[in-house]
């Protein structure tokens, strides 16, 4: 089994990594990781505005980013994922291939997510922060700007890692609308093969595994050297100082 | 197209009934899972709370692995890898008997069950360490301890984080239509194919995820408050 | 009733208890006072084996607690030590009256009819019979301690151990706990104490013992210790207190 798993690996490598590039669009792991990282890139001031909207005072932000959030939340992403491939096409009045389906729908769930996550990291801070920017006179703005944001937002960065690992595992959703990213490479490789099914799903699972491990892994590193920086030098154990 | 008409779809008994029939399938894969998840999160704590390495390590390694796996990947390896590794008989057995759905139980329960497993971990280490040594100090044993003063403790402290990871295994049943299982988001495009109406049906299903999650958002919070009504450990 | 023979407790390099020698006899009140970080906690809590010692014995009722015995046996001896912690430590998902009963039924095995019977009484004993079915959230500081008292009397045992049991409370609600604390020794009950209320030692101790650095550095009688000291730490430690 585990000979005809490396086989499998050592004749289908480059589908896993690129998918059928260049006879067909860019896929496998390669896909799975740039619409990952476009996802996250754009999700992110996409979550920061719906943050924003939602700690507004003013009812025509609030209300509609409160719906968004509760929807996202309480619709699994495969029907979200069916509404964007069938809204998209009439909206923009031609048909939309999946990549791009799956990255807007990416955007818009992950978005959703993180916008939870920053609105937290927002509230997370002192009030004495606003408080103090607004008494130096700097309007709402301008504090949210300079101020607040950049503090929340580094305080989250770990939260943001691990939110692009959640956006990798999310785009296997992709191979239901027939996006070539890796779990549709694996499936493919599968229906050729037809008698190594195990195998096969095993080194997908492996591939997937090892990604966001090491992924999962720099966030912790990164949340600890962070905590270390936020917590200030050592303090001396006033005792320990006692006995010597 | 034609115009937005919901009875279409909702006065339709063959449609209805197909989404109905699909309600219901997300229903059993949702519960089923839900106890599969829930039994086996307990037990994964109990073990790794044992004094021994090989106990730590393994359930640290099961988790591990669950939460890393896409969710969709794990049901996959389950049905398509797994599956085909079982005596033919068997397998021939679970294909008369709505393996499909067994199989999709089984792949989410296991999954969630890492989830729930670390969030009544980390419910159990946010309780104040007094706690544990009054219940020492009253010549309670460890296990007596756990009983009666600290896993009902566990419990309360992570309930916002279990109802959470309820909601999402609510809404992973819809990844059951990837091998197969006819639940809500499956019937929802049979039904799409054979009225037309993809507006419409898609809404309905919509309305009916969300009012579910809503609800179990809704009671968890519920239970919350009256868990604090009773009272939190200070720390 | 309690001996301390040659005990000594480190933390790494840390000496945290040395050489003490010492005993509360039978019906004794014995007062620890000192600075903070003089070891007076510590030392109380080896009596119950909630800290262990590197050398010497703890005897409470002639067994020495800190011998090496099965969990079970443990478990049984700390149920004849009654103790009263500076957090209360009331388990907040029982009522008052359900923490006073759980021991005596669950770990001495009475009925848990005998149980609630012996836990009312106990209740109205510390002032607390209306507040039976109240929740820990629900009562103030002065009364989950008072709760906190009853418990471990709950448990009928022969010596009582006070770990600072006022100095988590509000000034106002001192008084009532120390009512209860006479009320104990006017019954007779052996209890070692440690606490810096100053007056309840002056008034109901039989001894006071001085602690720094991990030692006893003075013993005496109240009308002794406060009046004078002998020990140029404990005059220090007095005049501080004087002059506040």
């Amino acid at each position: 089994m585990i000979a005809s798993a490396f086989e499998i690996v050592r004749d289908n490598w480059l589908l896993l990594l690129i998918g059928q590039y260049p006879n067909g669009p860019l896929g496998g792991i390669a896909a799975t990781l740039i619409l990952s990282v476009l996802g996250i890139v754009l999700a992110f001031p996409f979550s920061v505005v719906v943050a924003l909207a939602r700690l507004s005072r003013r009812a025509v932000f609030r209300v509609p980013a409160t719906v968004l959030v509760y929807v996202v939340r309480g619709v699994p992403m495969l029907m979200i994922i069916f509404w964007v491939y069938f809204m998209f096409p009439l909206l923009l009045g031609a048909s939309v291939p999946g990549f791009e389906t799956m990255l807007c729908t990416l955007v818009l769930y992950e978005g959703a997510f993180l916008s939870e996550v920053v609105r937290a990291g927002i509230e997370a801070l002192p009030a004495g922060q606003m408080d103090a920017a607004r008494a130096l006179g700097h309007s709402y703005p301008r504090a949210m700007w300079f101020v607040i944001l950049p503090q929340a937002l580094y305080n989250m960065l770990p939260s943001m890692l691990s939110q692009w690992v959640g956006t990798i595992k999310d785009t296997t959703l992709g191979y239901v609308i027939n996006v070539p990213e890796l779990t549709f490479a694996a499936n493919q490789i599968n229906n050729r093969l037809l008698t190594k099914p195990f195998e096969v799903f095993l080194i997908l699972a492996i591939i997937y595994y090892v990604v966001c491990f090491s992924l999962t892994h720099a966030a912790t590193v990164l949340e600890r050297r962070i905590a270390k920086r936020r917590a200030g030098p050592v303090v001396l154990d006033p005792a320990l100082a006692a006995a010597q | 197209m034609k115009g937005f008409d919901l009875t279409a779809i909702l006065s339709n008994p063959e449609f209805s009934g197909m989404l109905l029939h699909g309600m219901w399938m997300t229903f059993v894969i949702a519960v089923g899972s839900w106890l599969l998840a829930m039994s086996l999160g307990i037990l994964l704590l109990v073990v790794r709370l044992l004094p021994s390495r090989i106990a730590d390590g393994a359930v640290a390694a099961y988790i591990s692995y669950h939460r890393n796996v896409p969710t969709l990947v794990q049901l996959m390896l389950w049905y398509f890898g797994i599956a085909s590794l079982l005596p033919d008989d068997l397998q021939a057995w679970l294909g008369d008997h709505n393996g499909e759905s067994i199989f999709a139980i089984i792949a989410l329960g296991l999954c969630q069950a890492a989830y729930f497993s670390e969030d009544l971990r980390s419910g159990l280490r946010s309780i104040a360490p007094g706690q544990a040594e009054a219940a020492r100090a009253l010549g309670h044993g460890y296990i007596g301890a756990m009983r009666f003063v600290l896993m009902p403790q566990a419990l309360r402290n992570s309930m916002p984080a279990l109802v959470n990871h309820t909601v999402s295994l609510f809404k992973n049943s819809s990844l059951a239509m990837a091998i197969g299982v006819v639940e809500l988001t499956q019937a929802v495009r049979q039904v799409d194919n054979e009225s037309f109406r993809t507006f419409e049906t898609y809404l309905i299903a919509s309305v009916a995820y969300l009012v579910c999650s809503l609800l179990i958002m809704g009671g968890g919070a519920l239970l919350d408050q009256h868990m604090k009504a009773m009272g939190r450990a200070e720390p | 009733m309690i001996r301390f023979r040659d005990v000594s407790k480190w933390y790494g390099h840390f000496c945290a208890l040395a050489d003490i020698d010492a005993q509360v006899a039978k019906g004794e009140v014995v007062v620890v006072c000192g600075p903070s970080g003089s070891g007076k906690s510590t030392l109380i809590r080896t009596v119950n084996r909630l800290e262990e010692i590197r050398s010497g014995e703890v005897l409470v009722d002639g067994q020495n607690i800190h011998a090496k015995m099965p969990g079970a046996q443990l478990n049984h001896l700390r149920s004849r030590i009654g103790f009263v912690f500076q957090s209360f430590n009331l388990f907040p998902h029982l009522s008052a009256l359900d923490n006073i009963v759980l021991s005596p039924w669950r770990v001495n095995g009475i009925s848990r009819a005998e149980a609630r019977d012996r836990a009312m009484k106990l209740l109205q004993r510390v002032g607390l019979g209306d507040r039976a079915h109240s929740f820990p959230a629900q009562l103030s500081g002065g009364q989950q301690q008072r709760v906190a008292i009853a418990r471990a009397l709950a448990m009928e045992p022969p010596v009582m151990l006070f770990d600072e049991p006022t100095s988590a409370l509000d000034p106002e609600m001192v008084g009532e706990v120390l009512t209860v604390m006479r009320g104990l020794v006017n019954d007779g009950m052996t209890m070692m104490c440690v606490t810096h209320e100053m007056s309840f030692a002056r008034e109901v101790a039989d001894r006071v013992w001085f602690m720094d650095a991990g030692r006893i550095l003075e013993t005496g009688t109240p009308a002794e210790f406060f009046s004078a000291p002998q020990h140029p730490r404990a005059q220090r430690f007095l005049a501080e207190l004087r002059s506040r």
